[in-house]
């Protein structure tokens, strides 16, 4: 894949409900896994194989993903050639808004492609955690002799933004729709992650804007897949697709699981994230922690329970945290009690406070909130 | 090659062995060894180099140099890398007719003045890769300023009954230096020299070329340029420090170090957002504590696994402590293994090592009287066999 394909990330909300979660920032810069953003896997995956140059078209909320990115010096991409190049939208001259969908996006930076030295590009939203080899998918095209590669894989987890595909013994997707109520198991379900060779790409591109399409799926791929090779490409690996809040909930306490982490973090290539500088995490006398999964910079002298931690969290003494996500630098003072709840960054909640959620429906407190 | 020119700049001396460390020493030098779950002795000069605002700074490596100089890379996780200054290392070179290893402290910087002379500064700190505190050397530089100093001493009030282990400066209640004793058997003031040196560079430059040419000079800061600098009459000033300063020379010294930043009443803070040390940053996830672990009054870092029992420690970055398995009073440097059962106290687990299933580390029962640890030492990479035991102060590697 080195020095061939060149990457082209969505860091948009569309399909996403994130609610409270995505007030302040896109589902790309949610916070995952104590220290990630959700952006980090897919971007540290193309790195991982050797895919230097990389466009992320973003579309609003995007203060909180250029203060992570920066200029992608933590992923090894601060570089002459190549690099990170982030596309704030802009107005299209037709449309006089920003873009709508991804076959606009992609026309916002059909220039970027154009001049870019690689042949194929990788297309994928940024709220997948996934660690993949992404060698394999060009193996996979090649042999497969395909126009275009879907990455897909196999969930219960079916909603209205995710097609289901049905492929030939060839793994050759003959059909895509969207779920019906009949939908009930697994199924086979699209991850919108392409590979696909540029020139096609753009051509397709410019014919679908030209008819004023808007849905790469509906409008691109499913009307061509008698006409088009695309190809299946069923992944495997542990993927977390992030979309709701129950999602974000559940997928975040699978991290807990040594077989996912071994999966998320060590599988194929390295995860990589802002650096912060962050001091190591100290364990207080009282401190009571099992079963959790704690980033550094946190002062702990409470107890803490089947939860995620991120950064510089400071638990009090008597406090106690259940079944919960808290991010960066809250303070959780002195016999407060957490269970199923989500507290956003730099969220204090106060002596003697106790709140609760659900496991289906998690309790969430918004970035900088003081309860 | 004009322009250059900076008003300050910093030569840091890394080149020592660090015998003393033993085994934790044989294959790095002793600023590269891991200190406090996620850093390496030398992140505390780099870091307050770069907090006092000084962006220029040569590191004078010699023994075993590899390790150090793949650490500090191209100097970006202190803000080093620069367009102009930055972080270099220097170690001892070839040159035309002759190339030697760097004798002394002062004949390293000797061979170095060419670096300095690029950057025409009026003022040049020197300072040592083994020492754990946190300073701004932009205060010293502004006392010797005030003073018209030529040379300015840190130094730091020893008690009375240890001054004779240290260098110490005999000075007025101004603070200008009259006499410098090494290691003296009577002490007169307790004012010991930490080894932090401020010099105008026009003077030091041309005491370095006289100390250069005398055969029988060791060529030391200590021993040589500061004596002859005082005879000659120059300002000299002593620059008072009271905050927290360890010289981690020696085994117990590192491991109080160590202890030191689990009890904030010593002094050593690293929390302290305006003073960061920064590190060379390893992606890993954060760390996991599982259904059966146990931690208390501890210092724990990214990646590493806990399944056992941790007390008064300070586990590094990417180790793995297993079921059962019990820590205490101990340093586990990184990617160090202790496997389930094992039982380590008092210890110092070098980086890599394993502790295999049900071995016994150090120290069985604490010491009647607690100033007498005798800190048992398992070398980097090295594994102890299943029910081995390692009795204390022992050295392993």
């Amino acid at each position: 894949m080195k020095n061939k394909t060149m990457g082209i990330l969505f860091a948009s909300n569309s399909g996403c409900q994130l609610n409270d979660l995505t007030i302040h920032r896109t589902a790309s810069s949610l916070p995952f896994a104590g220290r990630y953003r959700l952006i980090d896997f897919i971007l540290s995956d193309m790195v991982g194989a050797g895919v230097t140059n990389i466009g992320i078209v973003t579309q609003s909320n995007y203060n909180s993903l250029m203060d992570h990115l920066r200029n992608g010096r933590d992923w090894d991409l601060n570089r002459k050639s190549g690099g990170i190049s982030i596309y704030p939208p802009f107005v299209l001259n037709a449309s006089h808004d920003v873009y709508r969908g991804k076959i606009e996006a992609l026309k916002t930076v059909r220039g970027f492609m154009m001049e870019a030295k690689e042949d194929y590009v990788l297309l994928s939203n940024t709220n997948i955690a996934i660690n993949i080899d992404f060698d394999e998918v060009e193996k996979s095209h090649l042999e497969k002799k395909a126009d275009i590669t879907m990455l897909t894989y196999d969930t219960e987890q079916v909603n209205a933004v995710r097609e289901v595909i049905t492929s030939n013994k060839d793994g050759r997707v003959i059909d895509m729709r969207a779920p019906i109520a009949a939908d009930v198991g697994k199924k086979n379900v699209n991850l919108q992650i392409y590979f696909i060779k540029k020139d096609l790409l753009i051509s397709l591109i410019d014919e679908a804007y030209a008819h004023g399409f808007l849905d790469f799926e509906k409008d691109i791929i499913q009307p061509k897949l008698n006409n088009l090779v695309v190809n299946n490409f069923v992944v495997k690996d542990y993927v977390a697709v992030i979309d709701r809040i129950a999602t974000y909930f559940s997928h975040s306490m699978e991290v807990l699981d040594p077989k996912v982490r071994d999966e998320l973090f060590y599988k194929n290539c390295t995860i990589l994230t802002k650096v912060k500088d962050s001091v190591p995490t100290k364990y207080l006398e009282n401190a009571k922690v099992k079963n959790s999964i704690i980033a550094d910079g946190c002062v702990i002298d409470g107890t803490v329970e089947n939860s995620i931690l991120f950064r510089s969290v400071k638990v009090q003494k008597g406090a106690v945290i259940r079944n919960s996500i808290v991010m960066e630098n809250n303070i959780i003072m002195e016999n407060s009690t957490l269970d199923y709840a989500i507290t956003d960054k730099d969220v204090i909640i106060q002596a003697n406070r106790h709140l609760s959620g659900y496991d289906t429906y998690p309790m969430v407190v918004v970035k900088g909130k003081i309860i | 090659m004009s322009n250059n020119k900076k008003e300050c700049i910093a030569m840091l001396l890394a080149g020592g062995q660090g015998t003393r460390l033993g085994v934790l020493t044989t294959d790095v030098a002793k600023p590269a060894v891991p200190f406090g779950a996620k850093y390496r002795i030398i992140d505390f000069t780099l870091s307050n180099c770069v907090n006092s605002g000084i962006d220029t700074v040569g590191v004078l490596t010699q023994y075993r140099p590899f390790e150090l100089h793949q650490y500090i890379g191209n100097g970006q996780p202190w803000d080093l890398d620069r367009l102009n200054g930055g972080v270099y290392v220097l170690p001892p070179f070839m040159r035309a007719k002759s190339g030697e290893w760097y004798k002394g402290t002062a004949n390293a910087i000797c061979q170095n003045i060419d670096f300095i002379d690029n950057y025409d500064p009026e003022y040049v700190v020197i300072l040592s890769g083994d020492h754990i505190y946190k300073m701004d050397y932009a205060k010293m530089v502004e006392a010797h300023k005030a003073h018209n100093a030529q040379c300015t001493i840190a130094v730091r009030k020893v008690p009375m009954t240890e001054a004779h282990r240290f260098g110490i400066m005999n000075m007025k209640p101004d603070g200008t230096i009259y006499e410098f004793e090494e290691k003296p058997k009577q002490p007169k003031s307790n004012n010991a020299s930490m080894g932090i040196y401020v010099f105008t560079w026009k003077t030091l430059r041309k005491y370095l070329i006289d100390d250069e040419a005398d055969p029988n000079s060791e060529n030391d800061f200590g021993k040589n340029i500061i004596p002859n600098m005082l005879k000659d009459g120059n300002m000299m000033y002593g620059y008072d420090f009271e905050g927290y300063w360890k010289d981690v020379g020696t085994i117990s010294s590192l491991w109080e170090a160590n202890m030191d930043i689990l009890h904030e009443t010593e002094g050593l803070n690293l929390e302290d957002e305006s003073w960061k040390i920064y590190a060379r940053n390893q992606a890993e996830p954060p760390q996991f504590v599982g259904e059966s672990g146990k931690i208390v009054d501890s210092l724990v870092s990214e990646g590493t696994i806990i399944e056992g029992t941790c007390r008064n420690s300070i586990i590094s970055h990417s180790c793995k402590i297993g079921k059962g398995a019990n820590v205490e009073g101990s340093i586990i440097m990184p990617g160090a293994v202790i496997e389930d059962g094992a039982d380590v106290r008092y210890s110092i687990v070098g980086w890599n090592a394993v502790i295999k299933k049900g071995a016994k580390v150090g120290e069985t029962l604490p010491p009647s009287n607690p100033g007498e640890w005798q800190i048992a030492v398992v070398g980097p990479a090295v594994t102890i066999k299943e029910n081995g035991v390692v009795a204390k102060g022992e050295m392993i590697g």
